[in-house]
């Protein structure tokens, strides 16, 4: 048996094709602001989910052990460690591959697998090709990444110099690996696949090019359940301290694990912070426009009343009516917050180069999206109903009384001499209704606002990028040592032709505490007034590196809980290792890394190894940087040269490839919700006073005149808004950027007049495409038809 | 009055029908009508609801169009004329007046008035205006402050104001009781009388009849009868 629809339920459903366009409007913009919440949660959990799947698939160690040489028999007295539940031994090397006659070498790490077996640990993924023949020395498999990024391919000749000797080696497999989702070039910290290599050699082979006959100089371990890894990094630096141990890390300092952590960290707080924003903008919208709508059908609710219908009925009535709007809005999102969030999730794998993707959605994400857009559409409308209540049915039965304008402040009454009829119908009607008024101003203010702070989120990033590249370093070319140098190298480097200006710099591997918060960073040596390499302070001043003590990045202060005045403790990686107590003098302001700066001789005086630089920055001469890179290529004991364009351009890619990228979907959707509010006021404003409309257009008013009054009330509304949108936009972007900013990078609120010049004109543009499709409707007004009803 | 008015008409209708609406659905309002209607007359147009009274009265003030026919304004015709033209006539020669009397809520009653006055080309004082339909006091009133007679004079104020060649009303009195009804039917024939203003009512209130020059009957979109009164009576005289 087919149920027949109640005729309130034909009533609803006639109701809902009749405001179509509306509740197209208003479910958009509820479907875009759970879209963004399920989509982000969705591609967060899946990130997650999906590093911890293959870390555990492919054996990932969580204790690193790198020593200068220890015998293999060691290996299983680290096994014995208490809490150990594997170990593994290799041998790890440095190199440099020959990529073509005139182009630097590029540093790379060799590592060796076992001759007979799978790795215990750290697993390497084959995506194409075999592994090495036991036996041969001549076969490597490469990291897949670099391979693209530098077009290799199976077969290919790799020419790797190890250990000072050159080898040829044939590349027979292609592979990822856990340990290296992202690469570096020496130095920097933005990863660039071409720029550093990984490649895998079968244990014997790699022991005797590197010396390494029966013996290792990196061991790996996993742990059991509940193991305090602390402990076990204790106890094997203590064990190995004798073969050189350099300090054991755990996993959380592997610098490719730090990276992935800190971009999924910096997705989930983008994600926590960010669809919030604009669920709650979406809600509020919800709530001004239901409720006008609601509004709008009083006279209908008053009639229904009259004719029996209860209360109660004639609430359910409305309450349907915007829960089916919600519930469409919320569903839609939620479809397209999990497809948008599976492609998202799609993209960031090849991003993080995971080999497969285990999904997973956030259930939570749904029941918030759902609970928060049937909640507030029931709010706007529950409110309103509740006043059209007080009145009696037997108000809609008469003649409308107008509505009063005799008790409101009179501004027109003021501005008489200025303002002709039409124009006083604007003022009136902004003076009489400010509530109505200011519900529009800020829905429209709120559009601005978070069109502002997307557009000014992107100005950041560039930002970062101008700051960085721009204003603190200056420098053309960077060149990084194996090792640190005597500071006779920098005038070297001074004397090759074309070179205008070199500036040294120091950098030292280090563990920098204070009590129990640590960072595994480096302490970077800068001359006193730095020219090339600047540090910066909060207002773009540079800062000078005092003579004594530690200036810290902001962000690094921040995760080390530390202020000027009080003592920084630097365990140095590197030499002696001594352990220093310095006193913090200074916070700084940059946008990259998290680094602790010296000035460089006190640097030097403070690890007892006076004179000696890590590397140079170079300014040139435009025409002489191919000789220069070719001199420089053949300096011995330089380990990378990066041209700044390179780092430059690895930024951006990073900003534009990572999460950064979230920034443009962002964009998007403050354009569908600013649309979707601004359409919204526009029509509600022309449903409240279609009467007036009309009334003008019989008595002689063209189309052009009519559309003025109305128009102008919506032109009126925009101009006011956008000040107070101005305003919101600055609070919102000071939320959004927390959110995007990492350990890698930090975007700054910047005040970029593009931005919001760019969003009031996004605005401006949307009002008026909005007052074009108001006027449509306008046009069509039957004016009989509007006049001989009442209101 | 001059005598010339009684030679030209001021509007000739000539088979105009309109239909609404195809197929099964199709509904004829105007079914054929052919209609003089001299210059300063006063007509009352009668008949039960749906009879085409007023379908006729919107086609002749330039709201509606017709299926077909002719309706000529003087020498102009309005079937042909575009959209901005017939916005022109509307507000250079018409006046109209409804059972719901659209004021502008948000302006005061001389402000409504002024509101017209403003785009005529030869407008009464609104002061003036007010005063005709001894409003003249309550000029700094908004809507909302006045009865439903009040609002409708002043809703007459505003339709005369502009001094249109014809004023059109439609249902005037048929939100208001018998004796602001009669007031304002009375405001109506003084206009007629003294600015020769053609007036014609569209009403289901027979009494208004006695009033007219000419009383139009209606039934089923055509003219079933033309009565010409030959003893008209006053607004005040007329039984409810």
């Amino acid at each position: 048996m087919v149920a027949v629809p109640s005729p309130l339920d034909r009533k609803l459903l006639r109701d809902l094709w009749r405001i179509k366009g509306q509740a197209r409007a208003i479910g958009l913009v509820i479907a875009v602001g759970v879209m963004m919440l399920v989509m982000m949660s969705g591609l967060v959990n899946t990130l997650d989910e999906t590093r911890r799947t293959y870390y555990d698939r492919y054996r990932i160690a969580e204790i690193y052990v790198p020593v200068t040489r220890a015998p293999e028999r060691m290996l299983d007295r680290l096994a014995a460690i208490p809490g150990v539940a594997a170990a593994e031994s290799r041998v790890a090397g440095a190199a440099l591959i020959d990529v073509g006659a005139d182009a630097m070498p590029v540093r790379a790490r060799a590592l060796s697998i076992p001759d007979a077996h799978a790795s215990r640990l750290n697993d390497i993924y084959l995506t194409a090709g075999r592994l090495p023949r036991i036996g041969r020395s001549d076969e490597v498999v490469l990291l897949e990444g670099f391979a693209r990024a530098r077009g290799l391919a199976l077969e290919d000749t790799l020419t790797a110099t190890m250990n000072g000797a050159k080898h040829s080696f044939r590349i027979t497999g292609l592979a990822q690996s856990p340990e290296f989702l992202y690469t570096t070039a020496p130095g920097e910290l933005v990863p660039d696949d071409a720029r550093f290599a990984v490649f895998w050699m079968r244990r014997t082979a790699l022991s005797a090019a590197y010396d390494m006959k029966g013996a290792l100089n990196e061991a790996l371990m996993s742990l059991s359940r509940d193991t305090n890894a602390q402990a076990v990094i204790l106890a094997a630096d203590l064990l190995l301290a004798d073969y050189g141990a350099a300090g054991a890390y755990g996993l959380e300092d592997l610098p490719s694990n730090r990276f992935v952590s800190e971009e999924i960290r910096g997705l989930r707080a983008t994600s926590a912070s960010v669809p919030p924003i604009f669920l709650g903008v979406a809600a509020f919208l919800l709530y001004i426009v239901i409720s006008r709508m609601v509004q709008a059908e009083r006279e209908q609710i008053g009639l229904l009343k009259a004719f029996g219908y209860s209360g109660t009925e004639v609430s359910l009535h409305y309450l349907k009516l915007v829960l089916v709007i919600a519930v469409a809005g919320a569903v839609v999102g939620s479809v397209a917050g999990i497809m948008s969030g599976s492609g998202l999730a799609v993209y960031y794998q090849g991003y993080f180069k995971f080999p497969f993707l285990v999904f997973s959605i956030d259930p939570r994400s749904f029941v918030i999206g759902f609970a928060v857009s049937i909640l507030t559409a029931s709010a706007g409308s529950l409110f309103v109903l509740m006043r059209v209540f007080r009145l009696t049915p037997a108000v809609a039965m008469r003649p409308p009384t107008p509505p009063d304008y005799s008790r409101a402040f009179d501004l027109a009454r003021y501005l008489h001499r200025w303002l002709d009829q039409p124009a006083r119908m604007v003022v009136r009607r902004l003076t009489r209704y400010p509530g109505r008024i200011a519900g529009a101003v800020v829905g429209i203010a709120t559009g601005l606002g978070l069109s502002v702070s997307t557009l000014t989120t992107v100005a950041g990033f560039d930002k970062t990028v101008d700051l960085t590249f721009n204003v603190m370093d200056r420098s053309d070319m960077t060149v990084a040592f194996t090792s640190a140098l005597s500071s006779k190298t920098l005038l070297e480097l001074q004397r090759l032709s074309g070179v205008e200006h070199a500036e040294p710099f120091r950098s030292v591997p280090a563990v920098l505490r204070n009590g129990t918060f640590s960072y595994r960073g480096n302490i970077e040596g800068r001359p006193e007034r730095p020219y090339l390499n600047r540090v910066i302070d909060g207002v773009q001043r540079p800062v000078a590196m005092p003579p004594q003590g530690v200036v810290l990045a902001r962000p690094l202060a921040d995760i080390l809980h530390l202020e000027p005045g009080e003592i920084l403790t630097v365990e140095v990686r590197e030499g002696r290792r001594p352990t220093l107590l310095i006193p913090v003098t200074g916070i700084a302001e940059t946008l990259l890394g998290a680094p602790a700066f010296m000035e460089i001789g006190s640097l030097s005086r403070a690890l007892k190894e006076p004179g000696r630089i890590s590397g140079a920055l170079l300014t040139m001469d435009e025409a002489e940087t191919e000789n220069i890179r070719a001199a420089i290529k053949d300096m011995p004991k330089v380990a990378g040269v990066s041209l700044k364009e390179d780092a430059r351009n690895a930024l951006i890619r990073l900003m534009n490839e990572g999460p950064g990228s979230v920034r443009y979907i962002m964009l998007g959707i403050a354009a569908i919700i600013t649309f979707g509010i601004v359409y919204n006021a526009a029509r509600i404003a022309l449903a409240e006073r279609i009467r007036d409309l009309a009334s003008l257009r019989v008595m002689g008013f063209t189309r052009g005149e009519v559309a003025f009054v109305l128009l102008g009330e919506l032109a009126v509304v925009t101009l006011i808004a956008i000040p107070l949108g101005i305003a919101m936009g600055f609070g919102l972007t000071c939320l959004i950027v927390k959110g995007f900013s990492t350990d890698i990078y930090q975007i700054p609120v910047v005040f970029s007049p593009r931005s919001y010049g760019g969003a009031i004109l996004a605005v401006l543009g949307t009002s008026a495409v909005s007052a074009l499709l108001v006027r449509r409707d306008l046009n069509r007004i039957d004016m009989i038809a509007a006049l001989k009803t009442r209101e | 009055m001059p005598d010339t008015t009684q030679q030209t008409p001021a509007f000739t209708a000539r088979g105009l029908t309109k239909t609404y609406g195809t197929g099964a659905a199709t509904v004829h309002a105007l079914r054929g009508v052919d209609l003089d209607v001299r210059q300063g007359e006063f007509t009352v147009l009668l008949g039960p609801s749906g009879s085409g009274k007023s379908t006729l009265l919107n086609i002749l003030g330039g709201l509606d169009r017709p299926t077909s026919g002719t309706a000529h304004f003087k020498d102009t015709e309005l079937t042909g004329m575009s959209d901005a033209d017939l916005t022109r006539y509307r507000r250079d020669h018409v006046g109209f007046l409804f059972q719901f009397y659209n004021l502008m809520p948000s302006l005061t009653a001389y402000e409504n008035v002024e509101l017209v006055t403003e785009i005529a080309e030869n407008p009464m004082d609104p002061a003036e205006a007010l005063a005709l339909v001894g409003l003249d006091r309550r000029s700094r009133h908004f809507p909302a402050e006045m009865s439903g007679g009040e609002q409708q004079r002043v809703a007459i104020a505003r339709a005369v104001a502009k001094n249109p060649t014809v004023l059109f009303c439609d249902e005037p009195t048929g939100a208001l009781d018998s004796t602001t009804g009669r007031a304002v039917l009375g405001v109506l024939a003084d206009v007629n009388q003294r600015l020769g203003t053609t007036v014609m009512i569209v009403t289901h209130a027979a009494a208004t009849a006695a009033m007219a020059d000419r009383v139009i009957h209606f039934a089923d979109g055509a003219i079933r009868e033309i009565v010409r009164n030959e003893t008209k009576l006053k607004a005040e005289e007329i039984e409810w």
